[in-house]
């Protein structure tokens, strides 16, 4: 799909944004309004500040928090020493690492202790993929794709609880508010890619308030027009006000729109400066074509029985979350920006404090299908050159047993993986410790994984700061060079 | 050792003339705040060294004293600093130029003369007010007749060469006025009496009129709530679990609503906020004004909870960026970090908590959610970076406001406190309503002992069912009794309560305390028996289930303890909180809301020019430090400033001053002119689009449906379309705002200074398909004439007669849409969505009206405010 170009020459910013085309949509007029006299200060024009290697992303994200030792980071010594104080063990000294108080701000001080008593793996594992990276037996699809994939063991966060959800969008401490997500700074900084489906898209069910809620996916103070546009995958409600309500005719409406444009376009040539004006007539000719096009990309009819086969749509376990997967990449084809997908919400995270072995299975049975399908899918279509797929959790889980068959939330290391346009294919990058404690070598922040994200769309995070809004260093991250291609 | 002294010679002719005070101000001051205060002041105090004041310099660090006044080479801090003994100072840093440290020894040599430091952590405080903001606002002349609004801005105009636009059409004026006072625009009947009246002074009566109204105080109390931030209770509604704000908090914003409409002055309402628990203790009704600091409560963490507090009041009272020196000293205002921390300690004693209402025993359904102060001896502590975990004990800080407005300190005095406040549950109806609630309960035991009887006649032949059934049973009777119990108890406790709070104390106060001791242990033992039963059952039928046993087991041993409560004495009614408040929140109170205070009317004003005019006169609005933006009209914004507080901070008067300004009567119609194209200097008024909640309030009065009433509990969002109240009474919370609202850029209720107007499909969505705009135009359409329809329908949704033009549209729209309406036959309809609240006609020109109506709700111009 051809990308709509943004205004590159804002001769004034309060006009560009009508002469624009649709690139309005992802740019506040208020915003200008309120900060028309920063004088050396411009809203981003929707061109990358580099050229790109990607030009939109899907971002999965596991709520819960996905073992990284029965996933993507087997640790087979665990068995060894299963039932074992850590203590007894030659990694007592783990304990002792200053990375403990580095990576831990706790939520609730006292609660989720390190747990001491080595628990075994919950599943086997062997080498995966053709370049033969070892991963568990409950991922053998996303296993399979591991050519595909550049794989980090090393990440980390500093929450001990679900609070970790918000800051791995955020890249803040839960304690530290509601900031932009990363799905917001990208729309922010790019924009629109389409004419007539909102640019920044979640699906799944989000997490609750527990754990920051909508602002998961919210735009913080970049103003609400940056947040994510959430999506029923129910092609008939997909979202509010989608539709006037039974009863109202197409044809009845559609001339409504039409009067509507005629009235406000006899206005505008009593405001002929108006911008604020020129928008809203555009924004109606964009709402108009939304009510259509957004049920139409969540409805499947045209697929092949091939293609659903590849998300597991025949299959009742793989079919919920292959109809997700399948509608990111429709939307993706279409042109959404940036497609957030939550996997894991009411109820069925991956939380598993106990009975670990019994909670794994059943969700990647769910999602490991579908997400290699995806990559699968992508691929065949040409398009996983120009889309960064991101598969990622709120942390990993804790070597030591809990309630005897679970484990703990763990923050001090754990896996993600990426694919997709301008990541290195095939490689593992980092690494945690021997039995899967600490992240040792190249550990990265979760604002790493953003740089990286922003770094392959061709955008300067430092670019797209605010006037009077303060970030630090490690706000900003540092792309993860290992993976980039 | 030798070095030092040979190079100082040198230099010694030429300073030893000057004065050693001089030689203090000019050289070693700078030198200090240069190269030591960044660890050794108030702030830091490493070694236990403070350099600021002279009393630290001369009782020196932990190692010892540091200066030997008359003797350099006897004083710590000269052979340091020369590198003559260790550790060689400034630590790890770059060795002082020759002519710094002999400055060093020529002035400990002349006795070290010290002045109180204005140079703290870094901050030169004697510099503060070189910025404009931080001098007091003085009232400059105004040369010429008229508003003095229009003299400063007329005067801007004119030194760039700027003309002014002509005054709006009446009907364009009348609408702006309507919407920017009360939030909706006016009706047809008052738009033709505004345009039928004569009278030259028909606008200024206007004002009058409108800034009367009690919707004044409905709209701009959104606006100041934008400011405060207001948001209701949020965390997890669905499980009750309170994590922020606090349950009826919407006191608070009924309080600014009355406050606004009765004018209250703003000084007053600042005191009233911050402190109304310790200005009028005895006042439920000021002390709810309180739930300003109660909407900043976190339940997980203490310091997020006063970070907010203190970083929120800076900034909306203060314009002051006080966030900035959390962790370290302010970068661009004269904010030492500490300060940030003193001002901290004006609210660290507070807590805060609901007190009972009238009728309401449970505080979960009503109550005043307030403020109070629970500990006044809790020390404050700076924390190094910020971080809680390493906080300075070394010294408590006292409270004080940011010494870049003088170092002295406020007078604090300790509020006593009537017994009403610090024992609410002593007022009689907390008992009463208690009692309420024993009833409540012993009706609903009853009932329920009908249905254990029902059921256990139902298991007559299954012996485990009959068990239980009769176990439940066996359980209620004794709840009932305890219920029962519980009313003679709550009598005797509020007795026993009264004889404890009597001066001389009554002297049966004794035996009444044992009376309510022997009637409470009567319900508890009562209460324990049931327990006790259902918990034996309970383990009885765990046998083997190792979990559900331990959960009986505790659950047994908490009854038979329970059994014995209470051991001695008995229960109050209530919370007993401290008899006095520290007074320091007060003090702060005063000190911001007083007229010395530079920022805070300036602070204000800008707010309210901001929201009458499209745009402020100081853009950065939370920011009046030096790196925020200087005023567009420096000296219009300081006459306003010095007018409102000398007019006894008076809020109407202030608006009637703005809106009767020619300035804001110009049209917005027109071109930029190109020397000014964001129009900062008002060659014409700004056009802007209506705040989220004056949108769907002004669809429903001008379809005549707004429902008037004012004040309340939180309405449920999700009602948003069916439920006519303004927008204000909704609930709105992070996490629950209603989408339409949400969708016209409602404030963040985390922060929002200022509201954003973006222009997003999302909003075209929620007028065109929204259930509640469908249901009004259906409902407006109904009501008006057939004959002359097109005019109507204009009149009363854009306030105006269609255009020439716009009356052949909407003619032939009508045409077409009538047609359409007659053969419906082969449309295509919506199948899916939400039914309507209200059906469309029937008849087909009946609804090509409802069409044509619902297209004007969607018209720019409904929702522009020209």
């Amino acid at each position: 799909m051809a990308q709509t170009p943004l205004c590159s020459d804002h001769r004034s910013r309060r006009i560009f944004l009508a002469d624009c085309g649709l690139g309005f949509t992802g740019l506040a007029l208020g915003a200008m309004n309120a900060r028309a006299q920063e004088a050396a200060w411009a809203p981003p024009t929707g061109n990358p500040h580099r050229a790109p290697k990607a030009k939109r992303v899907i971002w999965l994200f596991m709520l819960g928090g996905v073992s990284h030792v029965e996933s993507f980071d087997p640790k087979p010594v665990l068995n060894r020493f299963a039932g074992k104080q850590l203590s007894e063990t030659p990694h007592a000294g783990i304990l002792e690492s200053p990375l403990i108080r580095e990576n831990l701000k706790a939520f609730v001080p006292g609660q989720h202790q390190i747990k001491l008593t080595l628990y075994p793996m919950q599943t086997g594992h062997r080498k995966r993929g053709a370049n033969g990276v070892e991963v568990s037996d409950w991922f053998p699809h996303i296993g399979g794709m591991m050519q595909e994939i550049a794989l980090v063991r090393s990440a980390w966060t500093t929450d001990n609880d679900h609070g970790a959800i918000l800051q791995f969008h955020t890249g803040r401490h839960i304690f530290d508010g509601y900031l932009p997500t990363i799905g917001s700074w990208v729309h922010y900084g790019l924009g629109s890619l389409n004419e007539n489906l909102p640019s920044f898209v979640v699906l799944g069910q989000p997490p609750g308030d527990c754990c920051g809620g909508v602002g998961t996916h919210g735009s913080g103070y970049l103003g609400p027009e940056h947040n994510g546009v959430y999506l029923e995958a129910n092609p008939d409600a997909p979202l509010p006000f989608v539709s006037p309500g039974p009863g109202v005719y197409l044809e009845e409406q559609r001339r409504e729109f039409a009067f509507l444009e005629r009235l406000n376009r006899l206005t505008a040539v009593e405001y002929p400066a108006d911008a604020a004006l020129r928008a809203r007539i555009k924004s109606y000719e964009l709402a108009f074509r939304m009510q259509t096009a957004v049920p139409d990309a969540l409805r499947f009819k045209e697929e092949s029985a091939e293609t659903r086969g590849l998300y597991g749509l025949d299959h009742d376990v793989t079919r919920p979350f292959g109809e997700v997967c399948l509608a990111a990449r429709r939307l993706s084809e279409r042109g959404v920006r940036f497609v957030q997908i939550y996997h894991g919400g009411a109820g069925n995270a991956w939380d598993a404090h106990k009975d670990l072995r019994k909670n794994h299975a059943e969700l990647a049975a769910k999602v490991d299908q579908p997400v290699a399908g995806l990559l699968k899918d992508l691929k065949q279509r040409g398009l996983l050159d120009e889309t960064i797929v991101v598969w990622a959790t709120e942390f990993g889980r804790t070597p030591g047993a809990e309630n005897s068959n679970g484990r703990d939330h763990h923050p001090f290391g754990f896996s993600i993986w990426m694919a997709g346009g301008g990541i290195k294919p095939g490689v593992v990058h980092g690494a945690t410790d021997e039995i899967g404690f600490h992240a040792v070598e190249n550990r990265h922040y979760v604002t790493d994984i953003h740089a990286t994200v922003l770094h392959l769309l061709g955008l300067d995070p430092k670019k797209l700061d605010i006037p009077g809004r303060k970030r630090l260093e490690i706000d900003y991250g540092k792309p993860i060079q290992g993976i980039i291609a | 050792m030798q070095a030092a002294p040979r190079i100082a010679a040198g230099i010694l002719a030429a300073v030893v003339l000057a004065p050693a005070a001089d030689l203090y101000r000019d050289r070693v001051q700078g030198i200090l705040a240069r190269n030591c205060l960044g660890c050794h002041s108030a702030g830091a105090r490493q070694g236990g060294l403070d350099l600021s004041t002279r009393e630290g310099l001369l009782r020196g660090s932990d190692h010892g004293p540091v200066v030997v006044p008359g003797n350099p080479e006897a004083s710590q801090l000269y052979k340091l600093a020369a590198h003559i003994a260790q550790p060689a100072m400034p630590l790890k840093g770059r060795k002082l130029a020759d002519s710094d440290i002999s400055a060093l020894g020529d002035w400990i040599r002349a006795g070290a003369p010290f002045e109180e430091a204005t140079i703290v952590e870094g901050v030169d405080l004697a510099k503060a007010g070189e910025h404009w903001a931080f001098r007091k606002p003085v009232r400059p002349a105004v040369t010429s007749p008229g508003n003095p609004v229009d003299h400063f801005i007329q005067q801007a105009r004119e030194r760039r060469g700027l003309a002014r636009a002509p005054e709006a059409d009446p009907r364009t004026l009348l609408r702006r006025l309507y919407v920017d006072l009360t939030g909706v625009p006016p009706t047809t009947a008052e738009m033709a009496a505004y345009l039928g009246n004569r009278s030259p002074r028909a606008y200024e009566q206007k004002v009058e009129e409108l800034l009367a109204s009690p919707r004044y105080g409905e709209r701009w109390g959104r606006h100041w709530l934008d400011v405060w931030r207001y948001s209701d209770w949020y965390g997890r509604r669905q499980s009750k679990e309170v994590r922020f704000s606090q349950p009826h908090v919407w006191r608070w914003r009924d309080w600014t609503i009355e406050s606004l409409n009765a004018n209250k002055p703003y000084n007053r309402m600042i005191v009233e906020m911050l402190a109304g628990d310790e200005v009028a203790p005895g006042d439920p009704s000021t002390v709810r004004a309180t739930g300003y600091l109660v909407r900043s409560w976190y339940k997980f963490n203490r310091n997020v909870w006063l970070n907010d507090t203190v970083e929120y009041t800076a900034a909306s009272f203060l314009g002051l960026t006080l966030k900035c020196a959390r962790c370290h000293t302010h970068k661009y205002d004269p904010i030492p970090h500490s300060d940030y921390y003193r001002f901290r300690a004006f609210f660290e004693p507070h807590d805060i908590r609901i007190d009972r209402v009238e009728g309401q025993a449970d505080t979960f359904k009503d109550g005043v959610a307030r403020v109070y102060d629970a500990d006044g001896a809790k020390p404050t502590y700076r924390f190094f970076r910020g971080n809680e975990n390493t906080p300075d004990t070394s010294v408590a800080l006292q409270p004080a406001p940011p010494s870049l407005f003088g170092r002295g300190a406020l007078a604090i005095t300790p509020v006593k406190l009537p017994l009403a406040a610090y024992f609410p549950d002593s007022r009689p109806f907390t008992a009463a309503a208690l009692i309420v609630q024993a009833r409540d309960e012993i009706a609903n035991i009853e009932r329920e002992m009908v249905k254990l009887r029902d059921a256990e006649k139902a298991a007559a032949t299954d012996a485990a069912k009959l068990k239980k059934a009769r176990i439940d049973l066996a359980a209620a009777e004794k709840r009932l009794g305890a219920a029962q119990a519980s009313i003679p108890a709550i009598e005797k406790r509020a007795r026993a309560d009264a004889a404890t709070l009597m001066t001389p104390p009554d002297p049966n106060a004794e035996q009444l305390a044992e009376a309510a001791r022997a009637a409470e242990r009567k319900a508890n033992v009562l209460r324990a028996e049931a327990s006790l039963m259902l918990g034996q059952f309970d383990f009885d039928q765990a046998q083997g289930d190792e979990k559900k046993l331990a959960a009986a087991t505790r659950r047994l041993e908490a009854a038979v303890a329970a059994l014995n409560e209470p051991k001695e004495g008995y229960t109050p009614l209530g919370q007993k909180y401290p008899p006095s408040s520290t007074g320091r929140r007060l003090a702060l109170a005063q000190w911001i809301a007083s007229q010395d205070n530079p920022l805070t009317a300036r602070v204000a004003v800008n707010h309210m020019w901001m929201r009458h005019f499209g745009r402020p006169l100081v853009s950065t609005v939370f920011n009046f430090g030096r790196s925020g933006k200087p005023a567009s009209h420096p000296e219009l914004l300081d006459w306003l400033a010095v007018e409102f507080m000398e007019s006894g901070w008076d809020m109407k008067a202030l608006h009637r001053r703005m809106v009767t300004s020619q300035t804001y009567r110009m049209t917005s119609a027109g071109q930029p002119h190109p020397s000014d194209p964001d129009n900062v200097y008002y060659t014409r008024m700004n056009s802007r689009r209506m705040e989220a909640e004056a949108v769907r309030d002004s669809l429903l009065a001008v379809a005549g449906k707004l429902d008037p009433t004012m004040g309340g509990p939180e309405i449920d969002r999700e009602k948003g379309h069916e439920v006519h109240r303004r927008s204000i009474y909704f609930l709105h919370a992070p996490e629950y705002q209603m989408d339409m609202l949400e969708a016209f850029d409602a404030a963040s209720p985390v922060e929002c200074f200022q509201r954003n107007e973006s222009i997003v499909p999302q909003q075209a969505l929620a007028l065109a398909n929204g259930r509640l705009g469908l249901a009004l135009a259906r409902t407006l359409a109904a009501e008006l004439p057939a004959s002359g329809f097109i005019a109507a329908a204009f009149e009363r949704v854009l306030g105006r007669p269609p255009s020439a033009a716009e009356q052949t549209a909407s003619e032939e729209f009508l045409r077409d849409q009538t047609t359409l309406h007659r053969d419906p036959a082969g449309l295509e309809v919506y199948k899916t969505g939400q039914e309507p609240a209200v059906k469309p006609a029937t008849d087909p020109s009946a609804r090509a009206r409802e069409n044509l109506v619902h297209v004007l709700f969607n018209h720019n111009e409904f929702v522009t405010v020209r």
